[in-house]
């Protein structure tokens, strides 16, 4: 969790940092506006608040987020997946989720509007949202979807050998699916009568995703789009295989990025069928090229959203200082 | 047109949270009143009110209340409840499971749920007092939904996933019962086969204590006899609060689901005073004329009514009213037929009065019983040639009426009939 709050920028400078005192009044509002959240979560908080420190915030905010989830679903939150999804997973509706910023709002002292809370998808979501609030640097874009006809169009492989049906590639990770009918070519000889999603597919599948992520995502090396038909495969490491996977299941898909330096992106992924893990991959490393032709920064502008403008935009707009977040 | 029967009863009052408590407490003229703790303060004369039991909802946090057990209610559906759409929630809860309703027969297009309240000013109040304090996005996101006059069907519709029609009335004391009459006539219409007819209040200092201001309060100290309706010495009404739901169904569905009913809903009818914004008419006109009309709709004369279940709060010229229009309409039989107010028993409920009251007439008819108007030391004069019942009696009536009146000189009068 200690990835969110690095690699962001500069941290915020003296100046900005100036958030009034502590006093013993805000210590007992803080602690009975949190009367419901676990005790950890209470001295987190008043640790955050008394010296600004924020390795916290995660604590913080899962364990907000915990405090108005229904008990029964509270375990899945402690699993600590950041791609766990609010909706989906922890039945939180869109009231609930204004519930859980303005506790965290009020805890931490920030200030968000409704817009800003439209892309929140996942826990992982929430965290660097909070973040990037506190650190007053820009959210980032919230994960685009990508139907199959998109995903068909970009990527360099094709059916019947493209394991992604549906992709949300985000400023920082990608999440897929894939349903597998039965239909497949390969079920057919794996095994014999016995139809079983070979460990090999599942690597090409997260592979494929972790191509979309490189086309589709941003690298954050600016005016550059990576060449669709020069990503190729180089190593993986660390495969595990959980769950065999049959007919009628709906995979889903993760990577995430642990380092990104031309010509070699390392990945790290994982599939799931529901909430069952069924492979993880610790590094999956691909090699790839930019495409020469759009250097240019005014060819950016045309290439449709492929480079999603988050470290652009930090340019473009000053980072609001952490005084203004704060209120008064 | 089809007939209308009563096949489901929910109750959280001041005499009981359950239909058996309640049926006890209105055949044994047990009252709910109490000294009550948030009244004892130098500014307001009044100390009694008639609070629902088992249930603690001071809080502003709707986390921190508590109900009685068997109850359980998400966080989701609390945050968006006032109390008294938590007391409906728990009624409907009862009503549900006394109809024997399945889920589907409680959702779908034909059927609906019309509802009563004036909303939760002690919510709103607080609500107000936070947005004007700390800014209007640090509100909680539901506060308006339980706090708002329509927050008992808001609620009770989107938890119970109801599909047909609903509403909510507002016509102060007889709110709940124009919510009967026009769920009478979503069935009777043949537009509905079932309808919820719900009433509810919070029935706590600040639904109660602006009617001290009116001086429509009594300013006894005794609950034992604070609430008199009919007395020589009455001074006014005792504030109460809770939830009351009845199932309305159409005799279709009742030969369909093969279920034994309460009682009939027969017809009813209303008329307003054109008089006064607060005080009832003098000669009681309006009461008299939703009276005459009730019992056209339903096909009965005076000369059948065997019980009225009275508005009479315990005030001294609303009573007076009332008297004067049941003189009207009942004529020579006046003698005869039982006239009782269960306002003795359980306070006024406002806008939960009349289908709490038309819920107690059920009881009545299925159980054979006409309960007392308690706390009577001497009737009052004015009431001569109404056969006021001081005791509980154990005769079965056939034919009912139910009586409400509220702000504006509105009446409705419902007619109850054995089925």
């Amino acid at each position: 969790m200690e990835d969110l709050v690095a690699n962001r920028g500069p941290a915020p400078t003296k100046e900005e940092a100036a958030p009034k005192p502590f006093t013993p009044e805000d210590e007992v509002a803080l602690r009975e506006a949190l009367k419901r959240c676990s005790p950890a979560t209470v001295e987190a908080a008043v640790t955050y608040r008394r010296i600004r420190d924020t390795a916290q915030l995660p604590t913080i905010v899962i364990g907000v987020i915990e405090r108005y989830v229904e008990s029964e679903l509270r375990p899945k939150l402690r699993e600590g997946d950041d791609e766990l999804r609010l909706v989906e997973d922890l039945g939180v509706d869109s009231l609930t989720m204004m519930e859980i910023v303005m506790l965290v709002e009020e805890t931490i002292q920030v200030q968000t509007n409704n817009d800003e809370l439209r892309g929140l998808r996942t826990v992982g979501d929430v965290k660097t949202f909070i973040d990037c609030k506190v650190k007053g640097l820009p959210i980032p874009k919230p994960a685009k979807f990508i139907p199959l006809e998109q995903i068909a169009s970009v990527m360099p492989v094709q059916p019947p050998f493209l394991f992604v049906s549906e992709a949300q590639v985000g400023a920082h990770s990608a999440q897929g699916k894939y349903k597998l009918t039965g239909q497949e070519f390969f079920l057919q000889g794996h095994f014999k009568n016995n139809p079983i999603l070979p460990a090999s597919i599942m690597l090409e599948a997260l592979g494929q995703l972790a191509v979309l992520f490189l086309i589709e995502g941003s690298l954050g090396e600016e005016g550059k789009a990576v060449d669709s038909s020069k990503i190729f495969f180089t190593s993986c490491e660390g495969v595990r295989c959980h769950r065999m996977c049959r007919p009628g299941d709906v995979l889903t898909l993760f990577v995430k990025p642990k380092r990104v330096k031309s010509p070699f992106a390392t990945f790290e992924g994982s599939i799931r069928v529901g909430q069952e893990k069924a492979a993880v991959v610790e590094e999956m490393t691909l090699a790839f090229a930019y495409a020469e032709a759009v250097a240019q920064p005014a060819a950016v502008a045309d290439a449709p959203a492929s480079v999603a403008p988050v470290l652009k935009s930090s340019s473009e707009t000053a980072a609001p200082p952490l005084a203004a977040a704060v209120r008064a | 047109m089809p007939k209308v029967y009563v096949t489901g009863l929910g109750f959280i009052t001041s005499i009981g949270n359950d239909r058996a408590e309640v049926t006890r407490s209105l055949r044994e003229m047990r009252h709910g009143m109490v000294v009550y703790p948030p009244f004892q303060r130098p500014d307001l004369p009044v100390k009694v009110a008639a609070p629902v039991r088992g249930f603690s909802v001071e809080s502003t946090d709707p986390e921190d209340w508590t109900f009685p057990a068997g109850y359980r209610i998400k966080r989701e559906v609390l945050r968006g409840l006032g109390p008294n759409s938590l007391y409906a929630y728990c009624a409907m809860i009862q009503a549900i499971a006394d109809a024997k309703l399945s889920e589907q027969e409680i959702s779908n297009q034909q059927t609906g749920l019309y509802a009563a309240s004036a909303g939760s000013p002690g919510l709103l109040y607080r609500l107000l007092t936070q947005m004007h304090a700390q800014g209007v996005m640090r509100c909680p996101p539901l506060g308006i939904v339980a706090a708002i006059a329509g927050t008992v069907q808001f609620n009770l519709v989107a938890h119970f996933k109801i599909k047909g029609a609903s509403t909510g009335f507002s016509s102060a004391c007889a709110s709940s019962s124009h919510a009967m009459g026009f769920a009478y006539d979503e069935i009777s219409l043949g537009r509905q086969s079932r309808m919820f007819v719900v009433g509810a209040e919070d029935g706590n200092y600040e639904t109660i204590a602006p009617f001290a201001g009116m001086r429509a309060l009594s300013l006894s100290t005794d609950p034992d006899k604070a609430s008199r309706p009919f007395d020589i010495a009455r001074d006014g009404f005792v504030g109460t609060g809770g939830g009351v739901v009845l199932v309305l169904e159409s005799e279709d569905e009742v030969a369909r689901r093969g279920v034994t009913p309460y009682c009939e809903v027969a017809g009813w009818g209303q008329a307003s005073d054109g008089h006064n914004v607060a005080i009832s008419h003098p000669e009681g006109d309006g009461l008299r004329r939703a009276m005459e009309l009730a019992l056209k709709c339903s096909k009965q004369e005076a000369a059948d009514i065997d019980y009225v279940n009275a508005h009479a709060t315990s005030t001294p010229i609303g009573d007076v009213s009332e008297v004067k229009a049941l003189r009207a309409v009942l004529g020579p039989r006046a003698a005869q037929t039982a006239v009782s107010s269960t306002k003795a028993l359980t306070g006024h409920g406002l806008s939960l009065a009349g289908a709490m009251e038309s819920a107690f007439c059920a009881l009545a008819i299925k159980d054979g019983f006409m309960p007392g108007s308690a706390h009577i030391t001497r009737v009052d004069p004015e009431c001569e040639g109404i056969h006021i019942l001081r005791t509980t009696s154990d005769v079965q009536p056939h034919v009912v009426l139910n009586n409400s009146s509220g702000f504006g000189g509105a009446n409705v009068c419902v007619v109850l009939r054995r089925a």
